[in-house]
């Protein structure tokens, strides 16, 4: 794939699925590793990133991974600082502009009009994809993959539904807008959608349900499914299943580790129905804790192509 | 009555925490109430919350109880719609349902589901239960439940909703003149930035909206006191030990923005238990060694935990995880039984 012409624009991996199932960390994994693999990485997040502010130091990553370090940028897309430069764009003179974005009258406008924050996210996050060098000549930096580390499910689709609304209840040019950002966020050209989810009942529903909608609304499938924390047990061949007993007399810690694991490896064998895209398994592992070695180790699980 | 507020982050069990709680509480012989958002099919199932009904008794485990559990689910749209219904002036309901920005503010509108959980709260207040348990919506902004209602306030006070919905009005009636000057140039400024279209639709559906939202302040105001009151209410934060660091952090310090103390940290999803040694060979080995590291770190989080929170927060707990998702109410009072509450 790398030899290929450029694409006009980054490939966009999607790690979507509920709150806490580790797509922040699994987002870095897997941009440090196409990074250390010689491509040109963004990582998108549209919330705080606590993890990869305090747990990793730019420092210490680009000390232990020099390559991929000078490919790898991590981008935290604040919708409210979208909505300042969006109003410094249009109006040039910095005084009225600040007095645009102090007054109470345009931060409620902002603060009540559904979608509108969820829109300019929107609208950067395909403006970081398009490779304007490869197109224009242009220096800015471009990118080969663009790694969404997406809100948790319910905003996640609200917005890529902001579109959408846009289009719905508008005319005219915020509309015309709102048509293409559909169209660009709509196409499975664009976007590999990988949800993430561990092995546990509530995450997997939620994960099923966002996939029903992502698939029913924008004509998106599953690339490949993401299962992460996986118990040992998941991965067992059955003749190492078959050496595993456990009674009353079984010590609590194993009888708890196996009785965990087996109920993964039943919500593993009922996932196919549900989603039929590949999965990978990433191990759960002791809390991640910044450690780089472990990063590396985790990218390494994933080992998600480029192009799927 | 008391309210237990509880505030985590996604998948940390917040929501059978909450659950486990009320029916703690009504072991001790008092009438609970737990109002959830989104809970798993498991909890709904068990707490008889399955098919579309949005609020039921529930049995206790033991029959010798004798408090009530009772359970709520909050379904923002139909609470909002509810409230449409009730407080729109005459003849606007049906402007406000059929607005095509109406459409998307129950989803979209940031806070929405915490506004309609003080709503809730509101109404069970009048209906005589002495706990109330609020599991607030899974993000790191659902303390908004604070923040929303004075959100709220402000839109339908003159600086807000009142402000746009009536210049509207008084554009529309009698042309942009007639307002303030600079308030016109701050509209025609937002007109050209953020389109023509969007600022008018926005403005005309406030218009007819705000009589709600005032409403709803009004009413959030009395809740939000009680939220406020200490004496009143309890705010606890649940969280997981590999999220406990962080979630400490930033749960004391947005708490502590809006002056509010937390009552607990709940640590939930504890790997407790200590491997046999030495350990065994084989898969059972394999499983073992796997099952120590996870749960070595889980002990090392919650002293972490504790040697730098515990003074900060006077009531530090460690719930061990089920084996098994959390299944039918009997499985809920394993959890009930891990949790020390105030009566």
């Amino acid at each position: 794939m790398d030899h290929q012409a450029p694409q006009p624009q980054a490939r966009i991996l999607v790690l979507c699925g509920k709150g806490g199932v580790g797509k922040t960390t699994l987002s870095l994994a897997l941009g440090l590793r196409h990074a250390s693999q010689g491509r040109r990485v963004v990582i998108v997040s549209s919330h705080p990133l606590p993890e990869l502010g305090i747990a990793v130091s730019l420092d210490g990553l680009s000390r232990r991974f020099p390559e991929a370090s000078r490919n790898l940028f991590v981008v935290h897309l604040d919708p409210r600082e979208l909505l300042v430069e969006v109003v410094e764009r249009a109006v040039p003179v910095p005084l009225v502009a600040s007095t645009i974005l102090n007054s109470s009258i345009f931060q409620n406008l902002v603060e009540i009009s559904p979608g509108l924050k969820e829109f300019y996210f929107l609208a950067r996050l395909q403006q970081l994809a398009e490779r304007k060098r490869a197109i224009s000549g242009a220096s800015t930096p471009d990118y080969d993959i663009l790694i969404w580390d997406a809100p948790a499910s319910g905003h996640f689709l609200a917005t890529l539904r902001a579109a959408r609304a846009f289009e719905t209840y508008l005319t005219g040019p915020l509309a015309a807008a709102g048509a293409n950002l559909d169209r660009f966020f709509s196409s499975a050209a664009n976007m590999s959608i990988l949800p993430v989810s561990p092995l546990e009942e509530m995450a997997l529903t939620e994960t099923f349900e966002m996939a029903d909608a992502l698939s029913r609304e924008f004509q998106l499938g599953c690339d490949a499914l993401i299962l992460n924390s996986v118990s040992p047990v998941v991965t067992a061949s059955d003749a190492d299943l078959a050496t595993l007993h456990i009674d009353d007399s079984s010590a609590p810690a194993l009888r708890f580790a196996v009785n965990r694991g087996l109920a993964e490896r039943e919500l593993c064998a009922e996932i196919r129905h549900r989603i039929a895209a590949p999965q990978v398994s990433v191990p759960r592992i002791r809390h991640w804790d910044g450690d780089l070695d472990l990063l590396d180790q985790i990218g390494e699980w994933l080992n998600i192509p480029a192009a799927l | 009555m008391k309210i237990i507020v509880y505030l985590g982050t996604g998948g940390v069990g917040k929501t059978s925490v909450a659950a486990a709680s009320a029916l703690a509480l009504a072991r001790t012989g008092v009438r609970s109430m737990v109002i959830t958002t989104d809970p798993s099919l498991r909890l709904r199932t068990a707490l008889g919350l399955a098919d579309g009904i949005t609020e039921q008794q529930v049995p206790l485990p033991d029959s010798e109880d004798a408090g009530e559990l009772w359970a709520a689910l909050l379904d923002v749209r139909a609470t909002l719609d509810e409230a449409v219904r009730l407080y729109a002036r005459a003849g606007m309901a049906q402007r406000i349902l059929d607005h095509p920005i109406y459409a998307t503010i129950a989803s979209s509108l940031v806070g929405m589901q915490e506004l309609m959980a003080v709503e809730r709260i509101d109404q069970l207040r009048l209906r005589g239960f002495d706990r109330i348990i609020v599991d607030t919506a899974p993000s790191r902004h659902a303390f908004e439940i604070l923040d929303k209602p004075a959100l709220f306030a402000d839109l339908s006070s003159s600086r807000k909703v009142k402000l746009v919905g009536r210049t509207y009005k008084l554009v529309s009636a009698l042309g942009l003149q007639s307002i303030g000057r600079s308030a016109i140039d701050i509209y025609a400024k937002a007109e050209e930035i953020l389109g023509v279209n969007l600022v008018r639709q926005v403005l005309d559906f406030y218009s007819i909206f705000y009589p709600i939202a005032e409403g709803y302040s009004r009413r959030a105001e009395r809740t939000v006191a009680m939220l406020r009151d200490p004496a009143v209410t309890e705010f606890r934060v649940v969280t997981t030990p590999q999220k406990a660091m962080r979630d400490a952090a930033f749960f004391t310090s947005a708490l502590g923005e809006r002056n509010f103390p937390i009552g607990a940290i709940c640590v939930n999803r504890a790997w407790l238990h200590a491997a046999p040694e030495p350990l065994p060979g084989g898969m059972a080995g394999d499983v073992l060694g796997w099952y120590s590291a996870v749960s070595e770190s889980h002990r090392a989080a919650v002293w972490s935990l504790k040697e730098a929170y515990g003074t900060q927060v006077r009531d530090i707990q460690v719930f061990s995880e089920l084996e098994r998702d959390v299944d039918g109410v009997a499985a809920l009072d394993v959890l009930a039984r891990q949790i020390h509450l105030p009566l």
